[in-house]
């Protein structure tokens, strides 16, 4: 049992703060919503007090201390808006000001950079050097995920901290000094470490980009909408931020409980698949037809089957495309269910955030098909053999090359986003929506439902696959009882143990980054 | 042969009804429905006016307002403080710069700025400001009389109008839309001649007011469907919620330059014409004598106006110029951040009133502290103004409809936003 922790009681600007102990200045400063400026100081990081941008008044100290190195101590007083403070944090903008080029329109952090909020927040005079400023190299290539302007570097160091800190591999470096100190790798390395594209989020300027995102958009532009990455069993919280139709960048979502502020660079390029291989129209033996067809194709399919139905769910899929799926394919007859998954990868496992599941889903899946088809009749999808079965219902498909040659001697109706060797073969083809298209929820590996939002339409006909069930249900003339996705997950919460603890959460209006903090 | 009767054409067997003894009577009627709009030559708005008639007579009006509906108070949640500007001109179009002068004294209310806005910048918008209710006035009597039938009257008061708008287009770039005046100041100063040819310009359109009077002031047929028309009481003025000239007209003194001084308009002698019916002809008239009252403050403006500064110097608020822009970091942020995020304006509500063209312009602002208002509602003089229109053509005869309606100078972008 751990000790209660003990608070300490201090007073900031006048306002009476009680925190724990060994809490910083600056954090206790936030819990009453007082901004102290900073560059160097990361939540998820060390506190090194290099940027000096933090400085804050306390009463007793002859000189200006960091908040974010200092810890509260009782009854302090601290004055973080008192003409000294001030005075301190607009000359500190100025001098980091002295030798910043003047990269605002090409750069890709403008919008959303710190040291543009800091000085207009707090300088916005103009500066009094006039000297020529110091030229570093610019487009260095530092590995295979980030370029490095030196010029824009403000030398925080926050991009070592987390390679040192999250990712565990110190790649980064200081060099030189003065001003003329830039950030480099050590000769011979590159920064590779599967966690790089953190560094670029916590730039606090626009000195890291990230080669996937580098000049492919205004920031402000872009409209962020909350999902799950889809690219492990981890379920790290994500921002999509997408416009003109298409994700044009995942960057991770705060939350303690799962990712804390970070996600790994093969989740973070997860979105490309949604551009890739999609179904986007019906098809019915392999020719394209309505998805009006498709449906009475499928459910005449569905009726010659009888008692040989089965169904395989897919662990790529969220909750309530699962239990959609189970639940029709349980009341047309079926008796037992496969699941299919991507194959483990054991090679990109860590003990940071990367999990060998490949999927985001596993945990709900089974537990899915558990509820529904009882645990014994539940096998994985590579114990498929067509045996006394006539048609198969597939979600997602995400099998091997021999399972699939198995599940193609028997009728079957694929629903999934992508294309592929099932797709093909399947008798009726059914576009399912992609995970940046749909509400709905993943069960990530600790067992914690987590909600990802729609960012995107489908393309063409394509849509959640619950839809799909309630539209072959009508068909079929069965009951079916599940309005919207909200329905099948109530009915999960209620039923299910695993989902005891699901929450649906409140809609929220589209919102566009440079709105973001008016609205969101 | 057969006989043919001769017809003569245009000729008929007319009854003499002076010698019927039923011709004075009333002829029976039924009540009709007539559509009167939403695209009605006589009336410069669009709006529809469901007319249910007996004869000549009005007997109900039912008007709908709203084809003009822009959307303008929630596109401008979605645009900075500054880009709302291009917004406000399509208010009262008739009198942009007034509608830019009110929503910027509102946003700078909210920013606790209103004094400090420099005092050249104070009587600059105070000049445009009156220049635009000249021409604000001078439309609305030109077209109320050319809907009269007075087509050379119009002539002569729109040439004036457009003296003025080409002053206008010569101080902000465009004749219409002018976009001028900017959160702390104006966008830039006046041209150097302009005082100059503003007071050439006083004569002339004192000429065409002369014009104006003598054409219509001794005019039966003007006369006769102005005067007693259109009759509302100071009771209804006010419970309707009507300002400016058509309140006015009835005799109640209230302008808000007096009553609730703005600007420096504390520093002009200037009255406040009142009409003594609230009938239609009282409502031309004032509008004429407002002009004369503005030509006076005008004359005051640019005896006064002294050399300065034209906008608030403070960068968290102001563009910094642009060599500072392309030439150093500071510069480049201060412009990019006032672009793209706005001006920060302090999270609270505020409400601010100038006198428009047609009344109270009143612009009410929630702020939520970022660069863009969180609501910000117009009170547009016209539409209070309006909707006493049923009541005041109801039981008229159906000509007494477009005077009355043309006095109250209903503009369709401030009235439907």
């Amino acid at each position: 049992m751990s000790e209660p922790v003990k608070t300490v009681a201090l007073k900031i600007d006048g306002q009476a703060v009680s925190v724990p102990a060994g809490t910083n200045v600056l954090e206790a400063a936030k819990t009453i919503g007082v901004d102290i400026s900073y560059f160097c100081y990361h939540p998820g990081l060390s506190s090194p007090a290099v940027c000096r941008q933090c400085l804050v008044e306390v009463k007793g100290s002859p000189k200006l201390v960091p908040s974010c190195y200092t810890p509260v101590a009782e009854n302090m007083e601290v004055f973080t808006t008192s003409e000294k403070t001030l005075v301190a944090r607009q000359q500190m903008l100025e001098f980091t000001l002295v030798n910043h080029p003047v990269d605002c329109p090409i750069c890709d952090k403008a919008g959303e950079c710190n040291l543009q909020r800091q000085y207009q927040s707090w300088d916005s005079e103009p500066s009094r050097i006039d000297e020529d400023k110091v030229h570093k190299p610019k487009m260095v290539d530092l590995g295979p995920t980030i370029v490095l302007d030196s010029e824009r570097c403000i030398l925080c160091t926050r991009c070592i901290r987390v390679c040192d800190e999250v990712a565990g591999e110190h790649q980064l470096e200081m060099a030189w000094r003065g001003d003329r100190e830039q950030l480099t790798t050590a000769p011979g390395h590159v920064l590779d470490n599967p966690y790089s594209l953190n560094t670029v989020d916590v730039c606090p300027v626009g000195a890291l980009t990230a080669k996937d995102f580098r000049f492919q958009m205004r920031v402000w532009e872009l409209y962020t909408t909350d999902g799950i990455c889809t690219g492990c069993a981890t379920g790290c919280n994500v921002e999509i931020q997408h416009a003109q139709g298409r994700v044009q960048r995942l960057v991770p979502r705060e939350n303690e409980a799962v990712n804390k502020f970070w996600m790994c660079d093969d989740g973070r390029l997860t979105y490309h698949e949604l551009a890739k291989n999609r179904l986007g129209g019906a098809r019915v033996s392999g020719a394209p037809k309505s998805i009006e067809l498709a449906i009475a194709e499928a459910a005449s399919l569905i009726k010659s089957a009888g008692p040989g139905l089965t169904v395989i769910l897919d662990a790529q899929s969220t909750n309530e495309d699962n239990y959609a799926i189970a639940k029709l394919a349980h009341k047309l007859g079926a008796t037992t269910a496969y699941l299919s998954r991507r194959a483990p990868d054991p090679s990109k496992a860590d003990k940071i955030l990367r999990d060998a599941d490949q999927n985001p889903n596993s945990k709900g899946a089974r537990a899915i098909a558990e509820a529904v088809f009882g645990s014994a009749n539940v096998k994985p999808v590579d114990d498929f053999d067509g045996a006394g079965l006539l048609v198969a219902i597939v979600l997602g498909g995400h099998v091997s090359a021999e399972t699939a040659e198995r599940i193609g001697k028997v009728k079957t109706i694929f629903i999934s986003p992508f294309g592929g060797v099932l797709a093909d073969a399947a008798t009726v083809v059914l576009p399912q929506a992609a995970w940046a298209e749909l509400n709905g929820t993943y069960t990530n590996r600790q067992g914690l439902v987590q909600r990802s939002r729609a960012a995107l339409e489908p393309p063409g006909v394509a849509r959640p696959a619950h839809e799909l069930a309630a539209l072959l249900a009508k068909k079929l003339n069965t009951t079916w009882e599940y309005a919207t996705w909200k329905s099948l997950l109530k009915e999960l919460k209620d039923t299910v143990p695993a989902f005891a603890a699901a929450e649906a959460g409140r809609e929220r209006p589209l919102v566009q980054l440079r709105f973001a903090h008016s609205r969101g | 042969m057969r006989e043919r009767k001769k017809m003569v054409l245009g000729v008929k067997d007319l009854i003499d009804y002076a010698d019927d003894p039923e011709a004075d009577d009333e002829l029976p009627t039924e009540p009709m429905k007539v559509n009167m709009g939403p695209s009605h030559p006589a009336t410069h708005g669009t709006v529809r006016i469901v007319l249910t008639v007996e004869g000549e007579t009005v007997r109900d009006a039912d008007v709908q307002v709203g084809y003009l509906h822009r959307c303008f108070e929630k596109e401008s949640e979605y645009a900075t403080y500054t880009q709302v500007f291009p917004y406000t001109d399509r208010l009262n179009y008739v009198s942009p710069m007034l509608n830019n002068v009110g929503y910027a004294l509102c946003v700078e209310k909210a920013l606790g700025i209103v004094d400090k806005v420099p005092e050249r910048a104070q009587y600059i918008r105070t000049i445009v400001g009156e220049m635009s209710r000249i021409a604000d006035h001078m439309t609305c009597c030109a077209a109320g009389a050319m809907e009269l039938g007075a087509m050379t009257i119009f002539f002569w008061a729109v040439k004036g109008r457009e003296w003025i708008w080409e002053l206008l287009e010569e101080i902000s770039g465009a004749r219409l839309t002018h976009s001028y005046v900017r959160i702390g100041g104006v966008s830039y100063d006046l041209p150097p001649s302009l005082p100059e040819r503003l007071r050439a310009l006083f004569p002339k359109i004192e000429a065409i007011l002369k014009d104006l009077t003598d054409a219509t002031l001794e005019n039966k047929i003007f006369r006769d469907r102005m005067d007693g028309t259109g009759v509302i009481s100071q009771a209804d003025a006010v419970s309707y919620g009507w300002t400016g000239p058509t309140l006015r007209s009835t005799g109640i003194a209230y302008d808000v330059r007096a009553a609730h001084p703005y600007l420096l308009y504390d520093r002009f002698d200037f009255e406040i014409p009142v009409g003594s019916k609230g009938d239609n002809f009282d409502r031309y008239i004032v509008r004429i004598d407002e002009i004369r009252q503005s030509i006076r403050i005008l004359k005051q403006a640019l005896d006064q106006i002294a050399p300065g500064p034209v906008v608030i110097d403070d960068p968290r608020i102001v563009l910094p110029p642009k060599q500072a822009v392309y030439n150093t970091i500071e510069g480049m942020i201060g412009h990019f951040k006032l672009i793209v995020d706005g001006i920060k304006v302090p999270a609270g509500e505020v409400y601010s009133h100038t006198e428009g063209g047609n009344g109270e312009l009143g612009f009410y602002l929630v702020s939520d502290g970022t660069g863009r208002p969180y609501r910000l509602r117009v009170r547009p003089p016209c539409f209070a103004i309006v909707s006493a229109l049923g009541q005041l053509i109801k039981d008229a005869p159906l000509a007494d409809i477009v005077p009355t309606f043309d006095m109250m100078n209903m503009i369709g972008g401030e009235c439907d936003r």
